[in-house]
C-alpha cells in the first residue's frame, strides 16, 4: 500500500498559510509604521513564490509553493483591512506604533483593548462606548 | 510550465474564502462547543487525502480539512464577536453536541 502524499503537502501549507495570514498578519500590522511596505514585500514574495511553483517540475514543490504564495499575495490585501479593523476596534492599537496612535487620536472606536480575548456567555454584550458599531 | 502549484493556490483561496462562511454559519445555528467534531472531521480529510489516488482528488482533500481544522479554532472566538455584536447574535437555544459537559472542561484552542 503506497500513500498518496500531495493531500498532506497540501494541508500543512494551508494550515500554516492560514496562520500566517491570521498571526502574522497582525503582529507584522501592529509593528509596521507604514502599509505599504509589507505589502509591497508581501506582492513581492507572493509572485516570486507563484513562479517557483509554476518552474519546478517537483509536484510536491509546486503545490506548497503554489498555496503558500498565493495566500501571501492576499496577506497583501489583508494589511489594509487590518488598519481598518484597528480603525474600528475590531482588533487592538498598539499605541508604540505611531500609524496606531493616529487611529487611537482620531477614531472614536479605536481601542488598545482586545474586546475577543475572553470566553463566551452565552448572550450579547453590551461594550462601552461605540465599539460595537461598525 | 507546471501550473498545478498556481490552480492549488487558486483552489486554496476559495477553500479558505468558504471557511468564513461556514464558521459564521456553524457558529451561528450549532455554537462553537462543537469545535471538537469539527476538528476531527478535518483531521479525518486529511487522513482520508493519503488513500485517494488522484493527485487533484488528495490534494484538495488535504486543503480541505487543513481549512476545516483551522476552522474549528475560530469557533470560539466567532461566538465572542456575536455576543459584542460584530455579527448577528442567535438568541434561539443551540443544539448540544455529544458530551458537552466534557466538552465545557476543555479550554477551546485559539490560536
Amino acid at each position: 500500500m503506497t500513500f498518496n502524499w500531495i493531500g498532506l503537502v497540501a494541508a500543512v501549507a494551508t494550515f500554516l498559510s492560514i496562520w500566517f495570514g491570521h498571526v502574522g498578519v497582525r503582529k507584522i500590522e501592529a509593528a509596521s509604521p507604514t502599509i505599504w511596505l509589507p505589502t509591497a514585500v508581501a506582492l513581492g514574495l507572493g509572485l516570486a513564490l507563484e513562479a517557483g511553483a509554476l518552474l519546478t517540475q517537483n509536484l510536491y514543490v509546486s503545490g506548497a509553493l503554489g498555496v503558500v504564495g498565493m495566500t501571501i499575495l492576499w496577506d497583501a490585501l489583508e494589511f489594509s483591512r487590518q488598519h481598518k479593523r484597528i480603525k474600528h476596534g475590531h482588533a487592538p492599537a498598539n499605541p508604540n506604533n505611531p500609524r496606531h496612535a493616529r487611529l487611537l487620536a482620531e477614531s472614536e472606536s479605536a481601542t488598545t483593548v482586545n474586546w475577543l480575548d475572553r470566553d463566551p456567555m452565552g448572550h450579547v454584550v453590551n461594550l462601552p462606548r461605540e465599539e460595537q458599531s461598525l | 510550465m507546471n501550473f498545478f502549484g498556481l490552480g492549488l493556490g487558486l483552489a486554496t483561496l476559495l477553500i479558505i474564502g468558504l471557511g468564513f462562511v461556514w464558521v459564521i454559519r456553524g457558529e451561528y445555528y450549532l455554537g462553537y462547543l462543537w469545535w471538537p467534531y469539527v476538528m476531527g472531521f478535518g483531521f479525518l480529510l486529511i487522513a482520508i487525502s493519503l488513500f485517494v489516488p488522484s493527485v487533484w482528488g488528495s490534494a484538495l482533500l488535504g486543503a480541505v480539512g487543513a481549512s476545516i481544522v483551522w476552522g474549528s479554532t475560530e469557533l470560539k472566538e466567532q461566538a465572542v464577536r456575536a455576543e459584542v455584536g460584530w455579527y448577528p447574535f442567535n438568541p434561539n437555544p443551540k443544539p448540544q453536541p455529544p458530551l458537552v459537559e466534557q466538552i465545557k472542561k476543555w479550554p477551546a484552542p485559539h490560536l
